[in-house]
């Protein structure tokens, strides 16, 4: 069959990109997370019979699940609908083909139901299944109970989809999902209405009623159709793959940079960098929820005393942005690297530049933190100390490090959780940025005192910003030693 | 203008590109023609440092090119996408460049200016970012940008392929008029050869890697770079 054919195809477009092996570090990685999820969810499966069983209600479990999955619905669709990526196809090397029309409309549309990311709450509901809902009923029931909640998942990424390509990703639609997010918490908050029974009659009915598994069919069937609508009603083939119409650029001039020179113009160009991509917007997003991140361990005594862990926070914490942006350093830069080497920027313009930007970073970073200071002197004293490490140090190192980053970015691709351009390198860097001065710290203070341990790293940093001129030199020699390899791994498009 | 002496480039040995010495003059127009692969592009990246020489050295200027920024002011140049910022508005960057070539704004809108016909309205004031123009359109926003600083040196890749007929014949004139106004330096390259012996008073042909033909370009070279090309 044809749908058949062209996923395979789509598949061995995977398997047969340029990168994939030279990124099998990273995969594994991944794929080693998506082991380590697994096993959680699992655990829940397993456990959840009991939990459900224990709880403080006269319902059986399979009923107070049920009671849950209008939620687990309504925030699927939220969550799709923001990280979900819509499927486009390479269209040019198909369009010439005699493929029909509604075929790769209906490749397009239930290619991501393929996704096995979608089933993984399988893992969760089966477990459950065979040790609850067989036990209070039959294996039947059970078989239906799984069903349901396999169209429940196919209705959630299509209609995820239609949403999504009916209303783009803008502020409307952010605002939208706010609102119903937070009615439906209010409803539930002030007593005025609970979703949960409405979902357990629901879902009751079409689990135990003969022909109630009809409805959940019907429903999944009705928004395939309504996506094939709008896809005969607005796509033509050479639209297939477009965008949403771009957003609105952010065209605030930083004339304020004007005055830095070069040095301003570049750092400017960045800035619009991160503003007009997605992927760095989102990284921005993450930031600001890392931010609290610190919270976690100054709150807990048990931290209290372990003083390299807590020094490992505070870099962490008032470096966020560098460390964030600092790991695809050099790469954001990928697809207009030609421009920068032959226009008339000097290379240690460019790397001064990229110095002040981190340089901002830190700063800014390093005034969010302020908060923290209300937990005490010693973590004043552990930010400051962090600060001053991360800026005369952390940044050479960065600036240097970044030069084995040699894949480019293509930062049209969007996502929130895209990894394209990462290689075991991305990761490896952090190990002498932070590991090093931690294990340090942890020395020092373990041996001696934590002051000695803080006096030690503020003269390693102290010293690092004075001596600003000799590192940023050594940093223009690398690049220049690099500077080929950068440009010929930053050409090659497609891995 | 430019030196190149024995220059070499190898890809994991084999010599994809081999110039015992080519000396271009301040204010020559030069051509290079050749088939897919007989090295132009490797020529061009060579002499702008974007790849590693094997062997030899190129000069700009008396100032040797490798690992060096000397050259970079005083060329132009413009190869293919990657020479754009693509997400800025072509506004936004021709200010780039000409603040890199401490032009003040109203040096930069009056470059702009003598543009104008040559971007046929549709370039700016679109507010439109650069990835999404058509791609003659993003090769006339090169082409401009590299201009912009008034280079003593500009070195163009197939600068007519994606254009309209009438944006070449603007070009070809605009090249013609720069090139003779600043005395400047060119380098380009393309397959057609009816606009290259137009602009170009001396034209190279490259084989294989290798320099084939050099020609002052008369009334007989259009001839004889078509019975070289017949098959």
């Amino acid at each position: 069959m044809l749908i058949i054919n062209l996923i395979t195809q789509e598949w061995k477009k995977n398997f047969r990109a340029k990168g994939y092996y030279n990124n099998l570090a990273v995969n594994l990685l991944l794929g080693f997370f998506g082991l380590y999820m697994a096993v959680i969810l699992l655990f829940v499966g397993f456990s959840l019979d009991e939990f459900l069983e224990n709880a403080d209600n006269s319902l059986n479990p399979m009923e107070l699940f049920n009671g849950g999955l209008l939620y687990i619905l309504l925030f699927g669709l939220v969550l799709r609908f923001m990280v979900q990526q819509l499927n486009t196809i390479d269209l040019p090397s198909y369009q010439i083909l005699p493929i029909k029309r509604s075929s790769l409309i209906n490749f397009l549309l239930l290619k991501p139901l393929i996704n096995p990311l979608n089933y993984f709450l399988l893992l969760i509901v089966v477990p459950f299944t065979i040790q609850s809902v067989v036990r209070y009923y039959d294996v039947s029931v059970g078989l239906r109970f799984v069903l349901s909640f396999i169209f429940l998942v196919w209705f959630n990424s299509l209609s995820a989809a239609f949403l999504k390509r009916r209303f783009g990703s803008g502020w409307f639609s952010i605002i939208l999902i706010i609102g119903v997010i937070a009615g439906v918490f209010a409803l539930e908050y002030f007593n005025l209405f609970s979703l949960f029974y409405l979902s357990k009659d629901i879902f009751n009915f079409i689990i135990l009623q003969p022909m109630g598994l009809c409805f959940p069919l019907i429903a999944v069937v009705i928004v395939f159709l309504i996506n094939k609508w709008f896809f005969s009603k607005n796509y033509y083939p050479e639209g297939f793959n477009k965008k949403m119409k771009s957003e609105r650029i952010y065209s605030a001039n930083f004339s304020f940079l004007d005055r830095f020179g070069i040095v301003g113009e570049i750092i400017s160009m960045e800035i619009k960098l991160i503003l007009r991509h997605k992927r760095t917007k989102s990284m921005m997003y993450v930031s600001t929820v890392f931010l609290f991140y610190g919270l976690l361990f100054y709150t807990k005594d048990i931290y209290a005393n372990n003083i390299g862990l807590l020094f490992f926070i505070a870099m962490f914490m008032t470096g966020l942005l560098m460390y964030m942006y600092g790991q695809w350093m050099l790469s954001w830069d990928s697809g207009h690297f030609d421009s920068l080497m032959t226009k008339n920027i000097p290379i240690k313009t460019y790397l001064k530049a990229n110095y002040y930007l981190l340089l901002t970073f830190n700063i800014l970073c390093f005034v969010l933190t302020t908060p923290y200071f209300y937990f005490g002197s010693k973590i004043i004293f552990m930010h400051i100390v962090a600060f001053i490490f991360n800026v005369g140090v952390n940044i050479y190192l960065l600036l240097f490090l970044a030069t084995y980053n040699t894949k480019r970015i293509d930062l049209t691709q969007t996502s929130a959780l895209n990894y394209q351009g990462t290689t075991f390198k991305n990761f490896l860097i952090v190990i002498p940025l932070m590991i090093f001065p931690m294990g340090l710290v942890y020395l020092i203070s373990y041996f001696v005192s934590m002051t000695l341990a803080m006096w030690t790293l503020t003269i390693i940093g102290l010293s690092g910003i004075v001596l600003r001129k000799p590192l940023l030199k050594i940093c223009v020699l690398q690049f220049n030693n690099r500077k080929y390899k950068m440009a010929e791994g930053f050409r090659e498009v497609g891995s | 203008m430019i030196q190149v002496t024995n220059l070499q480039k190898a890809y994991n040995g084999i010599t994809v590109l081999d110039i015992p010495f080519l000396s271009i003059p301040q204010g020559e127009s030069f051509g290079l023609v050749g088939n897919n692969g007989a090295g132009k592009t490797t020529l061009f990246r060579l002499i702008l440092d974007l790849i590693e020489i094997t062997k030899g050295e190129v000069l700009i200027e008396r100032h040797k090119v490798m690992r060096n920024d000397a050259w970079k002011n005083m060329t132009g140049s413009f190869l293919d996408e990657g020479f754009l910022i693509d997400f800025l508005t072509p506004e936004e960057y021709f200010k780039f460049v000409g603040k890199l070539h401490h032009k003040s704004d109203t040096d930069i809108a009056d470059f702009l200016e003598t543009m104008s016909d040559f971007f046929n309205g549709e370039v700016l004031y679109s507010k439109k970012l650069i990835r999404d123009f058509s791609r003659g359109n993003q090769k006339k926003i090169g082409i401009a940008a590299a201009l912009l600083g008034d280079p003593k040196l500009l070195i163009l890749d197939e600068p007519f392929t994606a254009l309209d007929p009438s944006s070449q014949i603007r070009l070809k004139r605009f090249l013609t008029d720069f090139q003779s106004k600043f005395n400047m330096t060119m380098l380009i390259s393309s397959h057609d050869l009816n606009h290259i012996t137009d602009i170009c008073s001396r034209i190279v042909v490259l084989e294989k890697g290798k320099m084939v033909k050099d020609l002052q370009t008369n009334t007989d070279t259009l001839t004889e770079l078509e019975a070289y090309f017949a098959v």
